[in-house]
Order: C-alpha cells, then sequence, then structure tokens
C-alpha cells in the first residue's frame, strides 16, 4: 500500500541506527583512555642521555639549523671535569624550543649528530600565554634512569677527553 | 709600465702583470682555484699541495726559439706529466690552464681525501663550522666517502692554549703553516713554530706569555680549519647565527675597519650583545688584519655595569630622574653660567657628537676643551698627509720617521705597516729615548736624551749627516710623531718642529707625504679639526668655570682633577657610558649610547673619514651623545641638529672647510680590492669580512688645497731634563692598560699586569732596587705601589710612567722613587 | 753562568764559522754545545741561544723539535737505542726488546727509575749480521753493542750502575 512505503524507508533507515547501538564503540574515552601513539610518532621533543646519565646533547646547534620554523634557540657552553653535562667538550647550556613555531616535523631529529634531540610521543601540550610557551632544557631533558647520575657530574679527568663523543650511524 | 703576460685559464684569456701566481691569476677572472697553505698576503709555499691544476705551455722550438704551432695555426701546448701547484708557478705567455679537468678533479679530491684521514669528526662542536674553508672546499671538491677506516685516525692534544687568548687542536691543524708563517713574515715574531716533523709535527709556542704577539688573534682569521680558534669567542655561537654590522675599532687612532658579530644571548637577559670582533678588508687602513686589543675588547659594551637611565644629585646620592628633568636641568645650569660654561670633550667621540658639543659651547659664548695631553692637531690639520696616501704604497726612495713614540705599543697596526714599508725598502728613521720593537727595522736609530725631541728633529732639518739628507732625498716622507715621554707642551713643539722639517724639504701637500699624530685616542684628529684643543692648567679652568659639561672623558679617575681645595665647585654634567670617578662627583650623570649602539664617524690618524654604524639596540634608555646636546641646545634656543648622525654631518660638512663635499653616501662608496676576499669565494684571504659598508675618504690638508699655510714658530729650547739628584718622571703609553676597555674585557685583562715603572740599572742599583722589587712612586702627592723594571736604553735619571696605570703623570715631572 | 760565559772560547769557535749577519746559522753547533752538559737543552740554555743569536725561543725550540739528536728533556744517562729494523727484527731483535722492557720494568721511550737507562726503539745502524744490537749513547759518546742477549745486556747495565756510583 502507497502509506506503507515510507513508512519502510524509514524502518530502514532506524533498523540501521538501532542496529548501530549495538557496535563496539571506536571512541577513546579520552583522557581516562588514550589511543596509543603508533611508532614514529612526531610528538613533543626530548632531550635524550646516555646510559651513565650524560647528555647526549653537545650544543652544536644543527637541530636550530635545520628548522624550518626557527623554533629552536641554542647556546653552548664548555665542560669540566668537575661540572660536566655531557661527554665531549661542548653541551648546551642553553637550550628553548618554542612551541608556538614548532611544526613537529622532525627535521632537528634528522639533523642531530648524536642522536640527542627526538620527538617522542607527548601531543599533551598546552599554554595559556606565549611565554610559557617557550619550553626551556629543564623541561625537555629525559629523566635519569635509575641506575646513572643526574647531570652536571663530577667526572675523573683523562676519561672524556675526545672533543665529541663517538657518534654512530642511526638504527632505525 | 710593468710586463704584461697572457694566458689561458679554463678556455678564458687573462693579462696579469709579469710574475703573478696562476692561483692569483685566476682569481682576476673568478675561476676559485682552491687553496689552504696559500694566503695572498705571504709567500706561496706548495706545501698543502690542493691547488693542483693542469699547466702547458707552448712548444718551443729549440733551434729556432720559436714557438711550434698546430696545423690550425694556434700554438702547440705541452702540458707537464703531472699535476703542478697553482700558489707557486709564476704565469708566462701562451700558458694554458685547466683547472677543472679529471686530472685536476682527481688531485683535489685526493687531497682532500688525505687530509681528511685524520681530520676529527668536531664539525659539530668547531667554531669554525659554518666559515670553514675546509668545509666549504670539501663540499666542492672532496669525496662523497673516505676510505680511511674511523678507528685509526690519530688522536693529538685537543683544545691546547697558545697563551691565553688562543687555543690550539692539534688533531685539526693541517699543517698548512699559514699561522707560523703570518708570524715569521708579516709581523716578524715567530713566536709560534713548528715541533716534530712528519706526522708528529705540532704547533708550539715557547715565549711568555705563550702566544705573546699582539696580533695573535689574525692567525685565527687565517686558519683553514678550526685548529686555532680564540678563546674570547669559543662555544659563542655557531657561525650562521651571528649578524655582521660594519664598523670602526675605536681603541686607537689607526681606525681599523671591523665587524661587530652580534647575537642575541640568554645569558644576559635576552640582550643582543657583541659575540665577537673581525676584520673588514679595508688594503689602505689596516689591510686584513686587526691588533688583539681591539679584537678582544669589546665586552665593555654589555657589561651590567651600564648607565642607563639620567642620575640627579639629591643630598649625598645619585638618584634616577627622567630624561626630561635630567635635559631641564642641564640647560638652567648652563645658561646661569652663560659664558663660563666648559666643554670637556674627549677623541671617544664621533664627530657628530664633537659638532653639537661645538655648536653648544659656542652658541653659549663657553670653551670646547679637549681631554688630552698631546698636541700639534693644528699642524696636522695643516701639513697632515694628503689625501691618497697608502703606506702600503710607501717603499724604496720614500722616507719614515717615527719620533716619540712606540708604535707597536701605540698603534700596533702602523707599527705593521710602517715595518712593511721598511721591508720593501723605505728609509725608517727611528728616534726614540729608549728602545723599541721598530728598531730592528730603522735604517737609522737615534737615539735621544729626555728634553731633546725639538733639537733632534732641528738636526734633520739641517741635513749635516746622513740621516738628514736620507730624509731630505726621499721622493716621498712621512713623519709620525707621539708623545712617548711628553706631555702637552713638549708634543706641541715637536709636532712644530716636524712640520718645518716637512716643509723645507718639500714633503707637504701630495699623497704620502705629511705629519701624522699617533693620537692617544680614536678621534683626536677629529676633535682638532671641529675646534677642540687641549688646554695645560685643567685644573684652574674647572675652577674657573660655572657649569661644566664632560663629554666621554675620566679627568677625576686619571688623576687630572681634584675636588680638594676647590672652594666654589662648578654645576658638573658628566655623559657616560660607564659609571666612572667622574660619574661619581657629578651633579648630573646623563647615559650615553656606546659608539657599537648608532651610527657615526670618526677621522682616523691619517685624516681618513670613517663610518660605522648600528650593530646593537640602544642600551636601556641611553641616547647617542649628539642627540642629548642637541637636546639641551634647543632648550637654550640654539639651533642644534638632533634628528639623526646623518643630519648632524650634513651640517659639518657645510661649516668646516676640510668636510667639503663629504656626504654619508661618499664615505660608503667601496671600491674592489686586491686581494679579494669575501665570504663566497671560499676563503682565499681568510675569515675576513669583505668591506661593502665603505672605505672612508681622505680629508685634504691645506697644504694639499693650495693655501697658503702659516707654521707656528718653532720653539727650540729643550724640554725637562732630569737634573742632578732628582728623578724625572715621563709618561710613556701601553697598548695594554687600565683604561675601561681593557680592563672589563674577559681575557685581555690578564696581560695589564701590575702598574710598574722602567728605570735604566745604574738608576735602580743608586735606589737599591732589582728587576721585578716593589717600589712606591709619588707625584704631585699621589703615590702609588709599582713594580719596577729595567731597561739599559732608557735615559739615566728618568723614570718611565706608562699612562692610564692608576698614576697621575701626563707631563714630564720631578718624581720620587722609594723602596718599599 | 750563561752559555757564552761557560765556554766563551767553543762559542766564539763557532759564530766565527758564519758571516755577521746569518749568525742564527750558528744554532746548531750551539745547540750540540749546550747539550754537552746534561745530555739535554735545558730551557735556560735554549734562551741563552736564543738570545746569542737574536732568535726567538720558538725558533730554537723548532730546531730541537725537528732533530732527534737534540733533546730537550732531561732523559737517562745512557740512550740504550736497540734497532728494531728488517734484517735485525729477522733475528729476534723484537723479542729481545720486549725482554728487555719487562726487565728493566719500563716501557719504550721511558727511562727506568734510577734515571740510568732511557729505552728507545731506532731504525737500521748498519750491523745487521750482528743482531740483536743496540747502541749507547750518551755524554761520552756513542758506542756499539753488538750480538747482545738479554742477559748480557743486564749484565752491562749492572756493570754501568756500579761505575756510575763509583764516579760519584
Amino acid at each position: 500500500m502507497p502509506v506503507l512505503e515510507p513508512l519502510i524507508e524509514l524502518g530502514r533507515g532506524l533498523w540501521t541506527t538501532f542496529r548501530s547501538m549495538f557496535e563496539r564503540p571506536v571512541t577513546y574515552q579520552y583522557p581516562e583512555q588514550k589511543r596509543p601513539v603508533r611508532p614514529r610518532y612526531r610528538g613533543r621533543h626530548v632531550l635524550k642521555r646516555y646510559e651513565n646519565g650524560l647528555e647526549r646533547c653537545i650544543g652544536c646547534a644543527l637541530c636550530a639549523a635545520a628548522c624550518p620554523a626557527d623554533a629552536i634557540f641554542v647556546e653552548a657552553s664548555e665542560n669540566t671535569d668537575e661540572e660536566r653535562y655531557s661527554p665531549g667538550e661542548r653541551y648546551a647550556s642553553t637550550y628553548e624550543i618554542n612551541y608556538l613555531r614548532c611544526i613537529f616535523c622532525g627535521f632537528c631529529e634528522d639533523a642531530c649528530p648524536t642522536e640527542a634531540i627526538v620527538l617522542e610521543d607527548d601531543y599533551e601540550l598546552s599554554f595559556t600565554d606565549r611565554r610559557s610557551a617557550i619550553y626551556p632544557k629543564e623541561m625537555l631533558l629525559e629523566p635519569v634512569g635509575p641506575e646513572a647520575e643526574p647531570t652536571p657530574q663530577r667526572t675523573p679527568p683523562g676519561l672524556y677527553t675526545r672533543a665529541v663523543p663517538e657518534m654512530e650511524d642511526p638504527k632505525d | 709600465m710593468s710586463k704584461t703576460v697572457t694566458l689561458t685559464i679554463d678556455g678564458k684569456q687573462v693579462t696579469v702583470p709579469e710574475g703573478t701566481l696562476i692561483v692569483d691569476a685566476a682569481k682576476k677572472i673568478g675561476v676559485d682555484i682552491p687553496v689552504f697553505c696559500y694566503h695572498p698576503k705571504m709567500q706561496p709555499v706548495g706545501m698543502c699541495r690542493m691547488c693542483l691544476v693542469e699547466v702547458g705551455r707552448p712548444v718551443v722550438d729549440r733551434a729556432t726559439g720559436q714557438v711550434v704551432k698546430n696545423e690550425d695555426g694556434t700554438p702547440q701546448i705541452r702540458f707537464a706529466p703531472n699535476l703542478m701547484t697553482a700558489c707557486t708557478t709564476p704565469v708566462s705567455e701562451g700558458m694554458v690552464v685547466l683547472t677543472e679537468s679529471e686530472k685536476a678533479h682527481d688531485g683535489h679530491r685526493a687531497i682532500i681525501e688525505f687530509l681528511l684521514t685524520s681530520h676529527p669528526l668536531d664539525c659539530p662542536i668547531c667554531d669554525k663550522g659554518g666559515e670553514c674553508p675546509l668545509q666549504e672546499l670539501t663540499m666542492r671538491h672532496g669525496p662523497p666517502q673516505g676510505r680511511f677506516p674511523y678507528e685509526d685516525k690519530i688522536h693529538f692534544e685537543k683544545h691546547f692554549p697558545l697563551g691565553e687568548l688562543i687555543y690550539l687542536d692539534r688533531e685539526r691543524c693541517i699543517l698548512c703553516g699559514r699561522c707560523i708563517r703570518y708570524q715569521a713574515e708579516i709581523v716578524g715574531e715567530p713566536v709560534i713554530g713548528f715541533y716534530q716533523r712528519g706526522r708528529a709535527t705540532e704547533i708550539v709556542t715557547y715565549s711568555d706569555p705563550g702566544f705573546d704577539s699582539y696580533f695573535s688573534g689574525n692567525t685565527t682569521d687565517i686558519c683553514p680549519v678550526g685548529a686555532l680558534t680564540t678563546a674570547d669567542f669559543r662555544f659563542g655561537a655557531r657561525a650562521w647565527e651571528l649578524k655582521a654590522e660594519a664598523s670602526i675599532c675605536a681603541q686607537c687612532p689607526v681606525g681599523c675597519n671591523i665587524v661587530f658579530n652580534t647575537r642575541r644571548e640568554a645569558k644576559s637577559g635576552g640582550r643582543v650583545v657583541i659575540k665577537r670582533v673581525m676584520p673588514r678588508q679595508n688594503e689602505e687602513v689596516n689591510e686584513l688584519w686587526i691588533c688583539d686589543k681591539g679584537r678582544f675588547v669589546h665586552h665593555y659594551t654589555h657589561s651590567a655595569e651600564r648607565l642607563s637611565r639620567p642620575l640627579m644629585r639629591k643630598g649625598e646620592t645619585l638618584q634616577p630622574v627622567s630624561w626630561e628633568d635630567a635635559l631641564r636641568t642641564a640647560a638652567e645650569k648652563f645658561e646661569a653660567a652663560g659664558k663660563e660654561v666648559l666643554v670637556l670633550a674627549s677623541g671617544r667621540l664621533s664627530n657628530e657628537d664633537l659638532f653639537n658639543l661645538k655648536a653648544l659651547a659656542d652658541g653659549l659664548g663657553g670653551r670646547a676643551v679637549l681631554y688630552g695631553d698631546m698636541g700639534g692637531g693644528d699642524l696636522t690639520t695643516l701639513v697632515g698627509v694628503g689625501q691618497g696616501t697608502n703606506l702600503a704604497t710607501l717603499g724604496a726612495g720614500d722616507a719614515i720617521l717615527v719620533i716619540a713614540s712606540d708604535l707597536q705599543e701605540e698603534a700596533p697596526i702602523w707599527w705593521l705597516r710602517v715595518k712593511q714599508a721598511a721591508e720593501r725598502g723605505a728609509t725608517l728613521i727611528v728616534a726614540n729615548p729608549r728602545a723599541t720593537k721598530l728598531d730592528t727595522y730603522a735604517s737609522f736609530v737615534i737615539r735621544y736624551a729626555n728634553g731633546d725631541e725639538v733639537q733632534t728633529v732641528l738636526n734633520l732639518a739641517k741635513k749635516t749627516d746622513k740621516i738628514g739628507q736620507a730624509f731630505a732625498e726621499a721622493e716621498n716622507a712621512v713623519v709620525f710623531f707621539g708623545s712617548e715621554g711628553l706631555g702637552l707642551e713638549g708634543s706641541q713643539r715637536l709636532a712644530v718642529a716636524c712640520a718645518h722639517l716637512l716643509r723645507e724639504t718639500g714633503h707637504v701637500g701630495k699623497p704620502n707625504n705629511g705629519l701624522i699624530g699617533v693620537w692617544q685616542r680614536a678621534n683626536d684628529q677629529g676633535a682638532w679639526e671641529l675646534g677642540f684643543e687641549p688646554v695645560a692648567d685643567l685644573q684652574a679652568a674647572f675652577e674657573q668655570a660655572g657649569a661644566v659639561y664632560i663629554v666621554g672623558a675620566d679627568p677625576f679617575g686619571d688623576g687630572r682633577l681634584t675636588l680638594d681645595g676647590v672652594k666654589e665647585r662648578p654645576f658638573l654634567v658628566v655623559q657616560e657610558i660607564l659609571p666612572t670617578p667622574t660619574t661619581e662627583v657629578a651633579d648630573l650623570v646623563l647615559p650615553a649610547q656606546a659608539y657599537a649602539e648608532r651610527e657615526g664617524t670618526y677621522v682616523s690618524g691619517e685624516r681618513r673619514v670613517q663610518r660605522f654604524y648600528a650593530a646593537l639596540p640602544p642600551y636601556g634608555e641611553a641616547r647617542p651623545d649628539f642627540a642629548i646636546t642637541a637636546a639641551i641646545g634647543k632648550r637654550l634656543g640654539l639651533d642644534l641638529e638632533d634628528g639623526s648622525a646623518e643630519k648632524v654631518f650634513e651640517r659639518l660638512a657645510v661649516t668646516q672647510p676640510a668636510f667639503e663635499n663629504l656626504t654619508y653616501a661618499r664615505l660608503a662608496e667601496v671600491r674592489e680590492q686586491w686581494p679579494i676576499v669575501g665570504r663566497g669565494d671560499l676563503y682565499y684571504g681568510g675569515t675576513a669580512y669583505e668591506n661593502r659598508r665603505g672605505l672612508g675618504v681622505q680629508l685634504v690638508p691645506a697644504a694639499q688645497r693650495e693655501e697658503p699655510v702659516t707654521l707656528p714658530e718653532v720653539q727650540g729650547e729643550a724640554g725637562p731634563r732630569p737634573e742632578e739628584d732628582e728623578w724625572l718622571g715621563v709618561p710613556v703609553t701601553r697598548l695594554l692598560d687600565r683604561g675601561t676597555t681593557v680592563l672589563l674585557s674577559t681575557l685581555l685583562h690578564r696581560r695589564i699586569g701590575e702598574p710598574f715603572v722602567v728605570v735604566h740599572p745604574m738608576a735602580a742599583e743608586r735606589l737599591s732596587l732589582a728587576e721585578g722589587q716593589k717600589a712606591r712612586l709619588t707625584v704631585n702627592g699621589a703615590s702609588a705601589e709599582v713594580t719596577v723594571r729595567v731597561d739599559e736604553t732608557v735615559s739615566a735619571g728618568v723614570v718611565l710612567v706608562p699612562r692610564s696605570m692608576g698614576l697621575p703623570l701626563y707631563e714630564p715631572m720631578k718624581v720620587s722613587l722609594k723602596a718599599l | 753562568m750563561s752559555l757564552a760565559e761557560k765556554y766563551p772560547q767553543e762559542v766564539e769557535r763557532i759564530l766565527a764559522k758564519y758571516p755577521p749577519e746569518h749568525k742564527r746559522s750558528a744554532v746548531m753547533p750551539l745547540l750540540y754545545l749546550a747539550q754537552r752538559e746534561e745530555g739535554y737543552i735545558t730551557k735556560a740554555a735554549m734562551q741563552d741561544v736564543a738570545q746569542l743569536l737574536e732568535m726567538t725561543e720558538t725558533e730554537v725550540a723548532a730546531i730541537i723539535g725537528f732533530y732527534t739528536l737534540y733533546h730537550d728533556k732531561k732523559e737517562g744517562k745512557y740512550r740504550m737505542q736497540v734497532c728494531t729494523d728488517l734484517p735485525c727484527a729477522l733475528r729476534g731483535a723484537d723479542q729481545f726488546l720486549e725482554e728487555l722492557c719487562e726487565n728493566l720494568g719500563i716501557q719504550v721511550g721511558e727511562t727506568t727509575a734510577d734515571g740510568l737507562i732511557t729505552l728507545e726503539e731506532v731504525k737500521c745502524l748498519a750491523a745487521c749480521d750482528k743482531a740483536p744490537m743496540f747502541q749507547l749513547q750518551s755524554g761520552e759518546g756513542i758506542e756499539y753493542y753488538e750480538n747482545m742477549t738479554v742477559d748480557k745486556t743486564m749484565e752491562l747495565i749492572e756493570a754501568l750502575r756500579k761505575a756510575g756510583k763509583e764516579v760519584e
């Protein structure tokens, strides 16, 4: 009957809606549940350390030079054995990333010769004014491992005599 | 017309003077042959083998001596079987050079590969990175990968200090020898050398202090790798992060062209600071070099002590006030004082500042006094060196007289240029009361007793001996007069005598002829040009004034002025950049900008007007000196220009005949210079900066303008001499003194040393003093503890007292020296 | 006392060999003279030579550094220079040197604790058929010791030690 046909179409649509009530939701209940980050995800930067706790960053500012958004500011200083930050002559005494400029492209990670700056999983960045968008070194440094000492460290003289730590090809 | 040679380089024909090296000939047509050990200012040695090229010469038939021709009429070219070094091979007629052939490319690639076998992977932390010839040439000529195992790289000492100013990294050194050859050939002070040989060769220094030369910083510019770096700039910034701005060094009257490299720094709270000073090429002034004082004393510009706000004395202390209040007070006091205003300015100020100050003084009917103890500026205006003077062109047949000046201490780059002129054959006459470092290069050394300066010059004028004759017969002659052992009166009389000598021998009014004053400050010549003159009795002038306006001078710190016993002290307005003993006693302190924060011009001792540009943003509320003066003047109803330095200069050029036709645009003109240096040319001449901001213009002296020149009469009486049983203290100048700029430097101040005096060994014996012993020097009531040094060439009875060491001696006067 | 004061005639004689405007050519014989007393050139002696010839200390040091026969560090009274070039090595010079090092308790290039012997490794001394061998260099001159064994060498060192004590 002509009166029923629209009702049937309506029923079909409503059936789809009704069926979807019982489908498994793909919603993540953020922030209680968080979607796992994929490998090679480019989130907030982390300045990595070696296993003994010394920083990898040698203050070379190649990341700053590579950055297309001019988001990184680096100032370097000299290491001494009494106050050592990195296993070489030079370390970054000032390291700042401006997250309002950063485009998370990862060029800095590519440029780094010691694999010091990497983009890791943290995407939960929010700030309420421009100043707090500039993350200084303390906010970017990786926390020290359980068996390692924090920097600055006191190291025996004669142990770290090379100018730059041994650099290897990236593993992945 | 010297003989020329035509040759073909990479298919392009070029004609050059005979004797030119292939590498220089190629540079002239824009072909950059890679070099490491070659430097256009030094003799080639062919040590690095980087400049390998294929060289072919026309085949010449031995029997007939004629060039053998091909079938098509072109000369037959025979190429050498091996590559030749372009830097050691002079050009010859018809030569064919291939710099980009496959063989040449193979050669370049091989040399780079060899150099990199043991070169450490330091590029990320090396200060030279970004301006490194090795980096540039590797990118251009090197192999993409080295075949040498990384683990086998030889390890040497890194970070080895050659003295406290220069660091040597022995692993990076490619043993090109540029630094050693520079010190030996150009400076003549071989204080660095190669030690050992073969792969173990290293650079060493055995002088005390290490690398004891005022020109040591230049070796870091010419080092083609990061082996020699300055401790001052170590890890300061990467080369590409620095901004460059042209300026003029303000430490001595040479007026070396420099570049300030600046960067915003977190360490100083986000301010833009000068990171380092680099030379700028000006072949007529300083070529590619600057001395260590100019290089390492820029730190005062960002000292935390800088004055940033006007201060007014309220009660006992100085309180910050607004500019409005400060300027109004100054104007009121000056108006009240009227004709009794004393303007005391020094040669630290630019021409624009001095012009406005003179206008202010004239407008009020007051006095404009130059702070200084050296006279003779009126003579240099009349018979100064002619326009077109270039010390680099002096040589055989010319004469240079250096009198009463220790040139290496007072103007190091002039010492270098005069030395080079002497080595080219110029007759160098050094007249001084004691030995100086210029004596070794002198053709004649005149050792006169203190007080006989004028007599020495008069003797030369008489032409009775061969020295006088050599001077008179020289084609061109330049006289440098200084203030060694002289005060205002003595130097004035000396200058007059020198001017007469020059005129009588016909050495005035043309280029490379005339009088040069080795002033004590950068712009003393400019101050004289603009009408400032020193006065003998500064204390009297001070006490007679109703209001005193001291700009850029520290008379109370130098002991030239004192408030002791002054009953009615004048109102004291002091305009300065840093707090000094003078600002401590001031009634009103006005903060001025350092010259690096604004633009302006200086007149060098050779009367060259040169522009400097703003490299830094202004500090705090400081304003440029000329603007402050103009603001005060405007409140007094005077028409002073305060818009910009250029506008002030325009007025200056109109009112001063010597500055006629000069404009900022003219001063900024540049010409192509040789050797071609520039940062895009793979650092052929080192990392000195190309000059794109102005070569300056020399003023024309009255003699050259063909005006009648009336010289004051010569006063031939002898100056003060040591009396029997008395000690005559005479002032001498040292390069590193306790002046503000050196004291605030971070490294150079260690070389200043303690205050000292120099006496003859016999004098030391009479006083029972030994070298290195401490003694008490009393001069004019003030006394200080000094270390005693001994020099056999000093006159007996004379005590040399260095200026700016805290001892208030500014002209020969009686002193007492006692053991402690 | 400066060099010129200690050996005035020798210095005169040496300087006389060269034209006065090129007196720096006398640097090498003067350095030999300076080395005579202590077996090495002291800093004071270096300064003396530099002053005499109007050169800088660095220039003199560069010459000392270039030649292996000039020494600027105090070393042993006797320099035992063992040849380890190919023919000697084929006759056991390498093991000889190694055992010697062990017996003396030092490495090549070092000096024994009593300051008697400095052990050095040098190139061919032209006594290939009498290897292992070494030369002893000292203030008294150069002497070859050929066909040596470790035992014979240790005996020689003992003898030298005793002789030195007697002289003192």
